[in-house]
């Protein structure tokens, strides 16, 4: 179980919700954050905090076609690698310790400027 | 330096007093055992009170919805039945495991001797989130807790933070601070309304939104600070006089410590058998830290790995007992 970010906090990154993860598995990337699946304990604290209510939990978005494509990309976003990377970000332990990725998934990089 | 460390000794040491942690010092002592609880925060309760303490909980038997402050309560009240001792705001830094004994070793140089460990550490230690600014001022005039609200009397107080930490506080210290500012970054306070209220009609307390702290300055050497600087998001500055600021800005939690005892981890996780026994001798998990195949965190199961892990405890420690208690019935 996890929450996820879907396509409104695209160019939006308020960042709210890194601020009140209690276990850091949130991960900026570019034009996005991106909630690490096997490191979040779906606790819902950055779903209420979202200003643009981009979060919604799993159960929620599988739901929705939109939303479960960025389920999927939330996926791929820590499980493949990211464009001019050779290794996948896997499960890092912590956003503060790696800093800012900056880079997107070709989803969210190709995605209209919002 | 010499330290004369106080030695307790007990029958087992619960590390983590979240809910599984506190319905283990319950189970324990039906079980016949002498409990001590530590944890690294100043209060029981574990995430329940850190992340959601007006929340309602719906998901544990018997209890269709409550509140997860007063669920907290009940579970201690349970607990007392048979005066477990708490060592509140001290972290379980070293564990020595041994066929006959552990000992644990905490911050404040204090040593725990007991006959087994349970680890119900859940997400482990929560590290305050720093403050962007002044974070050599820790220790003397800036504060991630309110350990003792008297320690505030007559003092100007910023409070940072939009959760119900700060919130808490904020109505807490009213009566006993001289002023309050209470900082938080964006419009709107995500905590309990009905405490923001009250902390609105202090007349000593002040709200400022969409706010951030960028100074603290006063005279470091001496520990004495004199005022911050607030900066809104418009780009205005204005300056406070101030003699304390408590940042409560939530946590970020990691396995801490535990992840050097020796335990077979699983990620952020301590993998444990049916009997809820880690790798070490002696040492048992239970609740979110513990892990095996099918695993799910829940309060609930948490409870039934605790009474588990308590029910092999006892008959670890005295041999003669019976892995199953009786019932709690029969003491009625």
């Amino acid at each position: 179980m996890s929450y996820v970010i879907g396509p409104g906090c695209i160019d939006e990154l308020d960042r709210s919700c890194i601020e009140v993860c209690p276990v850091d598995c949130i991960y900026i990337g570019d034009r996005k954050s991106y909630i690490n699946g096997t490191e979040c304990i779906d606790c819902g604290a950055c779903e209420v905090e979202c200003p643009v209510s981009a979060i919604v939990v799993d159960r929620v978005a599988k739901k929705d076609d939109t939303l479960s494509a960025f389920m999927q990309d939330s996926v791929d976003f820590f499980e493949k690698p990211l464009p001019g990377r050779d290794a996948p970000l896997g499960d890092p332990g912590g956003a503060t310790a790696i800093g800012e990725v900056g880079v997107d998934t070709p989803m969210v990089a190709d995605h209209p400027a919002t | 330096m010499t330290t004369n460390p106080s030695i307790i000794e007990t029958d087992v040491l619960v590390v983590g007093a979240g809910p599984t942690g506190l319905y283990g010092a319950y189970y324990a002592g039906f079980r016949g055992l002498r409990t001590v609880l530590v944890d690294v925060l100043p209060q029981v309760g574990g995430q329940v009170m850190a992340l959601y303490p007006e929340k309602q909980i719906r998901d544990v038997a018997a209890l269709p919805s409550i509140r997860g402050r007063d669920f907290v309560t009940a579970l201690e009240e349970q607990a007392a039945a048979f005066a477990p001792q708490y060592l509140l705001g001290k972290q379980a830094l070293r564990l020595d495991a041994g066929a006959t004994g552990t000992t644990v070793r905490l911050d404040d140089g204090t040593e725990v001797r007991a006959g087994a460990v349970v680890l119900t550490a859940g997400i482990g230690t929560p590290n305050p989130r720093p403050l962007a600014t002044g974070e050599e001022w820790l220790g003397t005039a800036l504060s991630y807790f309110v350990v003792d609200p008297e320690a505030h009397r007559d003092q100007d107080v910023v409070i940072v933070g939009g959760g119900d930490s700060a919130l808490d506080w904020a109505d807490a210290l009213a009566p006993i601070a001289r002023s309050i500012t209470l900082v938080h970054r964006r419009a709107h306070f995500r905590g309990h309304a009905a405490t923001l209220a009250r902390v609105q009609l202090n007349d000593t307390t002040t709200v400022v939104t969409d706010t951030e702290v960028t100074a603290l300055d006063g005279d470091l050497a001496a520990g004495r600070l004199e005022k911050v600087t607030l900066r809104h998001s418009n780009g205005e500055e204005h300056v406070v006089a101030t003699d304390h600021v408590i940042a409560a800005l939530g946590f970020i939690s990691d396995i801490g410590p535990l992840r050097d005892w020796g335990l077979d981890l699983r990620g952020r996780s301590i993998a444990v058998d049916r009997a809820m026994r880690t790798n070490l001798p002696r040492v048992y998990a239970a609740g979110d830290v513990a892990d095996y195949d099918g695993k799910v965190k829940l309060m609930s199961v948490g409870f039934g790995e605790v009474a588990l892990a308590m029910n092999h405890v006892a008959v670890e420690l005295d041999p003669d007992l019976t892995l199953f208690p009786g019932h709690s019935t029969e003491e009625s």
